[in-house]
């Protein structure tokens, strides 16, 4: 038999498929394990995602794409831009399944499902960064948000999880309908939705190609949980299960910006005039609405919350920078690795402090951690001052990229605002400091071994990337430059 | 003959009407179905550019079938969610849910 | 100019039923509503020579969706006859919004696409095609779903995706007998 298939090289989707294959895998192995071995599910769930990490990571350096329909451009494409993203994604699902495996036992929630439907939401993810098709981001975008929505309503049974899940739902329905009408006004009005191919039509689309450019802000601003579309985060992130929380906090958004910056980036450059001001004025309203009203949280689920709002904010500044600064996305990138760090080690801290579902995530819970536990309040008052920006962690680092891609952009006004706000940050993160060690206080912390490791681990590369972060960024400007010379090549 | 924007200033009325319905209901159900209209506005664009810009190719009726599929999958993952939290509280909280409010 | 009275009869059928599927108070009737609205859709891709698709809209939209809502309206049968007022507070905002997004898309469309029906732009008339190609479109349309020079990997991950919705429904459903 002879197989004629030239367009198709199925060996740099590998790790996607790898990923979900291993998820239909996990559920058909649940048949044939017997009920007390059910704690094979996670390390089982690691192995697929490690072997995807091996993969993804020996694609590092290609560019390529694949699965292209006659006379377009591949539908999926695998470059740097992608490979990066990918990693990001492995990496997250794997302290995700590191910091759920004892959680999930204790609080009783510890069921196969939750490993498949995280498998299919990281599929999702890494397909956002490698669709270079309007029609497959919708997709890859749903496939990420689906299983978010039923792992966000799984901490049965707390009312407020599946109540909260619901409001996720609806909203994320809303946000993905406006999302595709979007894509099919962009259809409309350039006849196609493969996106190098709308780079080259977008200009002869005028008012249409820009009101179909605010859908899909919209449908992103949704996603990444930006302001004035974050209505949803604090409930979901409080209801949700925490390892959910920490999973989709990075996960989600960071899936939403990869789409977000190769539509914007790869494909509507041209647009930048119109674009550019509202996404910056996005911004600007994000950064301010996530820093203030973080101040007035006492739930330290919730903090964080606002907190993952504002940080969308500092990623928003880079995409607005990338179209006239060489560095915007590199800065972009390397934010949301330096993020991906600091938040799921600040998000493993937070596990091992809630004994019990929902008990013991409130902020005078930290109080007197520095004597109970110095290695783990130690760890938590880094994570706090990553995420505030204060040299030497991962948080500075990006934060320096951003601000300086920015100010390249001619965007300085949106920098000064990124430092003020950064400046209230540090109000609401160093109050976790000091409660930790300025109070003295009771409360068990369950922090068994591979919690500690996810905190040891997370804490040792923020460290890196705050002392280091030459070579890292560089690597993410290889990543990006892949992404310009795309537009540059059509 | 009907021209080709008839079509599209039905789906923008419909996808408008969805968009009121999201915004203004309380009911969890109420707001799912405001979001078929919409989703049904899009397919109404999709087919519409289909058959009078490229009729020869069948991306539009492509596309305007994966949107079909994710609505019947969120209407599955919707209704499941619904009726979960029906049970759990016994009461009527889809009512409850004010979306806009943090 | 049949086909022009045809196609306002059935755009007004839809509109009117989907104007009472925002805003009738009884959700049972709403239900109906969107069935009704739903069917004028199918309409409209008959018009637009989408026979396959009006079908898949009858099975899929009427035959599945609705019946689930309907389903879920009875399984939740308090839900049916709310005391209160059936809309939040924001009925301003959102009937402002709605208006606005309206305005901005026609003001658009008109302007890209001539609205008097005599126009002769290539952009507004639809094009002539036999009926052999219009015939032949579903035949092409299954080839490109899962032909690797055309659309199969959004074909697979619209088939994970559903593999994942039902995952989840179940999980979602699911007695949780065992943690009781």
């Amino acid at each position: 038999m002879e197989f004629q298939v030239p367009s198709l090289n199925l060996l740099i989707v590998l790790p996607v498929l790898i990923v979900t294959g291993w998820g239909m895998l996990l559920m058909l192995a649940e048949f044939f394990i017997p009920e007390e071995k059910k704690s094979w599910a996670p390390w089982l769930t690691m192995l697929g995602l490690v072997l995807a990490l091996i993969q993804t990571i020996g694609l590092w350096g290609y560019n390529g794409g694949t699965f292209t329909p006659k006379g377009g451009a591949p539908m999926v494409v695998v470059d740097n831009f992608a490979t990066f993203l990918n990693i990001i994604f492995l990496l997250t699902g794997i302290l995700t399944v590191l910091i759920s495996i004892h959680y999930l036992r204790r609080t009783g929630l510890d069921r196969p499902e939750y490993y498949m439907l995280l498998l299919f939401s990281v599929s999702g993810m890494m397909l956002m960064g490698m669709a270079n098709d309007l029609i497959l981001v919708f997709l890859a975008l749903e496939l990420l948000s689906i299983p978010l929505y039923i792992l966000s309503g799984f901490a049965w049974p707390r009312p407020d999880s599946e109540e909260s899940a619901m409001k996720y739902f609806l909203l994320g329905a809303f946000s993905s309908s406006i999302f595709v009408f979007g894509i099919a006004l962009t259809y409309g009005s350039t006849g196609t939705t493969s996106l190098p191919l709308v780079l080259e039509r977008i200009s002869d689309a005028g008012m249409l190609g820009l009101v179909a450019t605010a859908m899909l802000i919209v449908g992103f601003a949704f996603k990444v949980a930006a302001a004035p579309f974050h209505m949803w985060t604090p409930d979901v992130y409080e209801g949700a299960p925490t390892t959910v929380t920490a999973f989709m906090s990075v996960g989600a958004k960071v899936g939403g910006f990869a789409a977000m910056l190769r539509v914007f980036v790869a494909a509507l450059p041209q647009l930048g005039e119109a674009w550019v001001p509202a996404v910056a004025g996005v911004a600007t309203l994000t950064l301010i609405v996530g820093n203030v009203v973080a101040i007035v949280q006492p739930n330290i689920k919730r903090m964080l919350a606002y907190s993952s709002i504002a940080h969308a904010g500092y990623i928003m500044i880079a995409v607005a920078a990338s179209v006239n600064s060489p560095d915007g996305v590199s800065a972009a990138l390397f934010y949301m690795l330096a993020y991906l760090f600091t938040n799921l080690g600040a998000f493993a801290v937070v596990i091992a402090l809630e004994h019990k579902q929902g008990e013991g995530v409130m902020l005078d819970d930290y109080k007197g951690l520095g004597k109970r536990r110095p290695w783990l309040a130690l760890a938590m008052a880094y994570f706090m001052l990553s995420l505030t920006g204060v040299p030497p962690t991962g948080g500075f680092s990006g934060k320096f990229y951003v601000f300086r891609a920015a100010i390249e952009a001619d965007l300085l006004w949106l920098a000064i605002v990124g430092v003020i706000t950064s400046v209230i940050s540090g109000y609401y993160y160093l109050r976790v400091v000091y409660l930790m060690y300025m109070y003295d206080g009771e409360g068990e912390v369950v922090a068994n071994r591979a919690l500690v490791w996810t905190v040891g681990l997370t804490a040792l590369a923020t460290l890196v990337l705050g002392l280091l972060p030459g070579p890292w960024f560089d690597m993410a400007r290889d990543a990006a430059l892949q992404t310009v010379q795309m537009v540059a090549g059509g | 003959m009907v021209p080709l924007s008839w079509y599209l200033l039905v789906a923008a009325l419909l996808f408008c009407i969805g968009l009121y319905g999201v915004m203004v209901r309380r009911n969890a159900v109420a707001i799912l179905m405001a979001v078929e209209l919409m989703l049904n506005a899009v397919n109404i664009n999709l087919v519409a550019f289909w058959r009078y810009l490229s009729p020869e190719r069948p991306v539009g009726l492509a596309w305007a079938i994966f949107v079909l599929t994710v609505a019947a999958a969120e209407a599955a993952v919707g209704l499941a969610l619904l009726i979960s939290v029906y049970r759990n509280r016994g009461s009527v909280v889809a009512e409850e849910l004010d979306l806009l409010k943090n | 100019m049949v086909e022009q009275i045809v196609f306002i009869l059935v755009s007004l059928f839809t509109l009117i039923t989907a104007v009472v599927v925002v805003t009738n108070r009884n959700l049972f009737h709403a239900a109906l509503a969107l069935m009704a609205s739903f069917l004028g859709v199918a309409g409209l891709y008959v018009l637009l020579d989408a026979g396959f698709l009006a079908a898949a809209q009858l099975l899929v939209y009427i035959g599945a969706i609705s019946i689930l809502i309907i389903f879920a309206i009875m399984l939740t049968r308090r839900l049916m006859h709310a005391l209160e007022s059936p809309f939040n507070s924001q009925w301003g905002l959102g009937a402002f919004t709605a208006v606005v997004a309206f305005a901005v898309m026609a003001g658009v469309i008109a302007q890209f696409w001539p609205v008097t029906p005599d126009s002769v732009t290539p952009l507004a008339s639809r094009p002539e095609v036999s009926a052999s190609i219009l015939r032949g479109s579903v035949a092409e349309l299954g080839r490109a779903l899962v032909s690797s020079d055309a659309y199969v990997i959004p074909f697979e991950i619209a088939s994970v995706l559903l593999l994942a919705a039902l995952i989840g429904a179940i999980v979602v459903a699911w007695p949780k007998a065992e943690d009781e």
